[in-house]
């Protein structure tokens, strides 16, 4: 996984949301989303060390 | 009409004003996570980069806000964000919940950073929540408008740290996944 790539995705979201362009910059925020999802897979798995 | 003073279409200033603030708000967040980097020499763990990410889409729906009017949609990113955030730091703060447990980084006011990203983004849900109902009127506008020189300073600022968050993402990871405990960074220690 590549951690720095959501960012770059964000920034690219932003870029596209300042000059206007409303369909780049949702599908960009949703890709980030989904980047987003997959890492916390990646990070977030793992068992606690108590019982919930 | 006072009325309608909300709604009119010139009348949203209001709102933006308000997106305006709440989008300094998520700058003020990353500035002060990227000064506490630097200053102390604190490396963020990938949760704590996923966090710093959550914020940054929470900024994309209220700079939508400001660039094209209130909408229903962009307040949805902004709870989708806010929850995802929340679910993240959510995670960090239940790692470090167990008592003994010193926690990630060190304390700002008494409270972890995860601590505190974890409040803000439900202060998120709560904005979303009153912002609804005042924008209740606004309608979905495809087109984008004039931003007063303030917004648009904001909107840049905004850009900015997330292009500094990338950067130094960038050189403390490389291409790859970050540490779990990161110390150094990586591509600043390649050469030594």
């Amino acid at each position: 996984m590549i951690m720095m790539l959501p960012f770059l995705t964000g920034m690219l979201t932003v870029w596209f949301g300042i000059r206007g362009q409303r369909r780049m910059c949702l599908s960009l925020w949703f890709i980030t989303l989904l980047i987003f999802a997959a890492w916390c897979q990646v990070h977030m798995t793992d068992p606690l060390g108590f019982s919930l | 009409m006072a009325s309608n003073y909300f709604y009119d279409n010139d009348a949203f200033r209001y709102s933006r004003a308000i997106n305006t603030l709440a989008l300094a708000g998520v700058c003020a967040v990353l500035l002060m996570a990227f000064v506490w980097q630097i200053a102390f020499n604190e490396l963020p763990c990938p949760l704590c980069l996923l966090q710093r990410l959550a914020f940054v889409m929470v900024g994309v729906g209220l700079l939508l806000n400001i660039r094209f009017g209130p909408s229903p949609l962009h307040y949805g990113m902004v709870i989708i964000s806010a929850l995802a955030g929340a679910f993240a730091s959510g995670r960090q703060v239940l790692l470090h919940i167990a008592p003994g447990d010193a926690g990630y980084g060190s304390p700002f006011l008494g409270l972890h950073f995860y601590t505190w990203a974890l409040l803000l983004f439900v202060a998120f849900l709560v904005y979303c929540g009153f912002m609804l109902m005042l924008d209740r009127r606004s309608a979905d506008h495809a087109n984008p408008r004039r931003c007063s020189r303030t917004a648009g300073a904001v909107m840049w600022l905004f850009f900015l740290l997330v292009l500094a968050n990338m950067v130094s993402t960038l050189l403390e990871c490389g291409f790859g996944p970050c540490a779990d405990d990161p110390v150094a960074y990586l591509w600043l220690s390649l050469g030594s």
